[in-house]
């Protein structure tokens, strides 16, 4: 069943130095399974993840054939009915997590606000609540983390606190960019279980957003490669490590090795003809 | 020589109603023109130790020397000259309303080193970036493009040490090889020193010479390049985490 279509996705950003066009065509169907979105620095993925929110900011513009998420035409419905998916059927986790929280409200505040504003939830139940989100991603110490201001955590914790708290609203949709590229391995095994686990026991949809080639091709079902604004090849994640794209090819040759011979990792040859 | 010397350092924060014993009693020395890496858990105190190097974190035990010599308090001038830090969250280290431009000036300016046009886009293009991106805000770059120029702004200054907190972490493959490669022909030409926080084992085994395993705080173990390579490592948390990397690399 498809859950989000996007068909002739286009974003383009008008600048003092002439006009940006960050993504450039893209299409995909989602169903409740987890695509992975790979590609080079600045080829468009976090623009096509914030197009699905309607979150590009002016003088950026979203351009598309058609969106639809669960049968809702998200380049028509107005924005007050936007902001009324977003975060609770439609959630982001940002790219840069702790720039996304607000570095003046305690983590607990902005951890719970859902809960108390939607659900009504308060007192004891409230901190129950919150304190289990933070446990399920590893949070060691999660009384104080409740209490702590987004400047007081590490990188990896503030990645953390976001996953949980985008969690919370039991999204359909997830959005997750870059989530889990401040971890170490052993938390990052833990954090993709939990995603893992919506997806297979809610039904969840999950667009992962990494640079992590290795790792997207453990962990989603199916996989889009960009670059320069554009899906360059679309397969299997478990035929990742088998691409037959040159780009593809060229980007798993340059990850170092444990053990390699720490010469100068080779490049990638980027012909401009791939994208078009 | 050692060039840093870290010794039994503690940091506690005060966190209101409690202290967070961010770093308690770690130890370890990088030689001049070595390259050491930290590795551990989220949380464990990595980008705190090279934020006490730069002043930046409450020192509450054990000492931090350079060259031999207790550092200043605050660091001053000198000291930015001699040693830059890349910060793990690249937008903390750039300033909203100025312009990549301005950003990379702005050192050359305060240390009244000239030739700044020249510098700012021979930087950029040290890290892979356009020229064209120099008039544009850290809004209007993608994630990867922003960590770039926070590299290229911890080197205007031609620092001797520098303090690499996950430099690559929102790189690609590929512009993380450029980077990589970048760091590694710039510490062999100019004899720098780096003091380098990632959480990939292949990266860090790539750069570095020794590194320091960390976990809750503690340093768990320490090992060169060699035991790192060969899985010899003593205790069980070194090993989990080298195990779950090497199960990574089994298809890659
Ligand atoms: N406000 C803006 N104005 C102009 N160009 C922009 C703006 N925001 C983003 N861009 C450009 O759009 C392109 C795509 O950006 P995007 O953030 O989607 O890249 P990305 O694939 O997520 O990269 P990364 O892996 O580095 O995060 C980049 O080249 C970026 O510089
Ligand atoms: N300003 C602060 N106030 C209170 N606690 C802090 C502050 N800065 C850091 N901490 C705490 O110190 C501990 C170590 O943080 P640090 O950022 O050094 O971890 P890290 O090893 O770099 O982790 P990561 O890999 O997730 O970035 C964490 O528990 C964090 O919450
Ligand atoms: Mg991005
Ligand atoms: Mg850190």
């Amino acid at each position: 069943m498809t859950l989000l279509s996007v068909k002739d996705l286009y974003v383009t950003f008008r600048t003092e130095s002439g006009i940006v066009e960050a993504v450039r065509g893209v299409s995909f169907d989602l169903g409740r399974e987890r695509l992975g979105i790979v590609g080079e620095s600045g080829s468009g993925k976090t623009m096509t993840g914030r197009s699905v929110l309607r979150l590009i900011r002016p003088p950026g513009r979203i351009d598309a054939v058609e969106m639809t998420f669960d049968g809702i035409d998200l380049l028509k419905i107005s924005e007050r009915q936007m902001r009324a998916l977003r975060g609770k059927r439609i959630a982001m986790v940002m790219q840069d997590p702790k720039y996304s929280l607000n570095p003046v409200m305690r983590v607990g505040e902005q951890l719970t606000e859902g809960l108390r504003r939607r659900d009504g939830l308060r007192g004891a139940e409230l901190h129950r609540k919150a304190i289990a989100a933070l446990e399920a991603v590893q949070i060691r110490d999660p009384e104080r983390v409740l209490r702590a201001y987004p400047h007081e955590l590490s990188g990896g914790m503030g990645q953390r606190v976001m996953i949980a708290m985008m969690l919370i609203p039991q999204p359909d949709l997830l959005i997750a960019d870059e989530p889990t590229s401040a971890l170490d391995v052993t938390v990052q095994a833990e954090v993709l279980s939990i995603l893992d686990g919506l997806v297979r026991d809610r039904g969840m949809g999950l667009i992962f957003i990494s640079h992590d080639l290795r790792l997207v091709g453990r962990f989603c079902d199916r996989v889009l490669v960009m670059y320069k604004g554009r899906v360059v090849e679309e397969l299997e994640a478990k035929h990742l490590m088998q691409a037959q794209h040159p780009y593809t090819q060229g980007l798993l040759n340059c990850l170092p090795r444990i053990g390699g011979d720490r010469g100068p990792l080779p490049g990638l040859d980027r012909a401009a003809a791939w994208a078009g | 020589m050692a060039l840093i010397e870290i010794d039994n350092l503690s940091v506690t924060f005060d966190a209101g109603d409690r202290y967070v014993h961010a770093v308690q009693g770690v130890s370890l020395t990088v030689h001049a023109r070595e390259s050491f890496g930290l590795v551990g858990e989220s949380g464990s105190g990595k980008s705190t130790i090279l934020r006490a190097i730069c002043g930046l974190a409450p020192i509450s035990g054990g000492a931090i020397r350079i060259d031999g010599k207790p550092l200043q308090t605050p660091r001053g001038f000198d000291f930015a000259r001699r040693v830059q830090m890349v910060f793990q969250d690249p937008y903390a280290s750039l300033h909203p309303r100025h312009t990549i431009d301005r950003t990379l000036a702005e050192p050359l300016a305060i240390h009244r080193i000239g030739d700044t046009d020249r510098r700012v886009v021979q930087a950029l293009r040290d890290v892979g970036l356009d020229p064209s991106f120099r008039f544009r805000y850290p809004h209007q770059l993608s994630g990867g493009q922003r960590q770039r120029v926070a590299i290229a702004r911890a080197l205007m200054l031609e620092p001797e040490i520098l303090l690499l907190d996950e430099p690559t972490s929102a790189l690609d493959a590929s512009v993380q090889a450029e980077t990589l490669n970048l760091l590694s022909r710039l510490r062999a030409e100019r004899g720098l020193t780096f003091l380098m926080v990632s959480h990939d084992l292949a990266v860090i085994d790539h750069m570095c010479d020794r590194i320091l395993v960390m976990q809750h705080g503690r340093a768990v173990e320490e090992l060169d390049r060699d035991q790192l390579a060969a899985g010899a490592m003593k205790t069980g948390y070194a090993r989990t985490l080298f195990n779950a990397s090497a199960d990574r690399m089994l298809d890659g």
